[in-house]
């Protein structure tokens, strides 16, 4: 069965990388994406999660995260739902990538590479929430 | 993920199975940091059977090569699946370690 769009509510927690991490897969392996673009995708997605549960935070209360997942012509369309702070990765500051060992920082590093393995990103903030929209184009090479 | 642990020569090779992502990470950053508190100079990280890497396993490999920097070790790391290369040439890691094509030719960096 091909599911045109999956949708998942997925709690602040780490442990929820698997959930995210499969149900790429699955809905890659529908759309018969090589495993290079999955690679891209699960990545981006793993980086933009993790930023969610680690900085979007104050409290320790569970707050749940949702993405959903669907496909139009060539491009695979992922939104991203929190209420988290605000936070634009757009406007996140690009990591010094050329400096030498001693300075070099690891922050920001997961934006970067997003921002290269993505086609295209939006953020907006509505009421309490982010609301990130990425898009990947799928086309088979 | 599995960190598998081989001595050869005095260097240590970690070879990696599986995925380096957010939740793994911590399992490597602590077999390499028992390595190098064991006084290890040469560390050689195999990738042959990693399918999977994010920033959480870049930042491991950064912080392990600081520390050995300080008593003159290094990390070599090889056999590493193109698209995995890729990540480590848009984060500009291409510089900071030696990536070769096999364990063999990453002996013959020490």
């Amino acid at each position: 069965m091909r599911a045109d769009r999956v949708s998942l509510e997925l709690k602040n927690s780490l442990s929820e990388l698997s959930t995210l991490g499969s149900s790429l897969e699955q809905f890659g392996e529908a759309l018969g994406l090589s495993s290079k673009i999955l690679f891209e995708i699960s990545l981006s997605m793993e980086e933009l999660f993790s930023n969610i549960i680690s900085y979007g935070y104050a409290d320790n209360a569970v707050h749940w995260i949702k993405v959903a997942i669907s496909h139009e012509d060539e491009m695979l369309i992922i939104r991203l739902e929190d209420d988290g702070i605000p936070f634009d990765p757009l406007k996140a500051e690009e990591p010094d990538c050329e400096c030498p060992i001693e300075q070099r920082k690891i922050g920001n590093l997961g934006i970067h590479l997003t921002k290269k393995f993505m086609d295209d990103m939006v953020y907006e903030r509505q009421g309490n929430r982010n609301i990130l929209t990425v898009k990947k184009k799928i086309t088979a090479t | 993920m599995e960190v598998v642990e081989k001595k050869q020569n005095g260097i240590c090779i970690l070879g990696l199975l599986g995925r380096l992502d957010s939740n793994t990470s911590p399992e490597f950053e602590k077999k390499i940091f028992e390595v190098i508190e064991d006084g290890t100079k040469g560390v050689i990280v195999d990738f042959e059977s990693l399918d999977y890497i994010s920033s959480a396993g870049l930042r491991v490999l950064l912080k392990a090569t600081k520390e050995l920097k300080r008593s003159d070790g290094k990390i070599v790391l090889c056999s590493m699946k193109e698209y995995i290369k890729e990540v480590f040439e848009i984060a500009g890691f291409v510089s900071l370690f030696p990536i070769v094509s096999s364990v063999g030719d990453a002996m013959e960096q020490f």
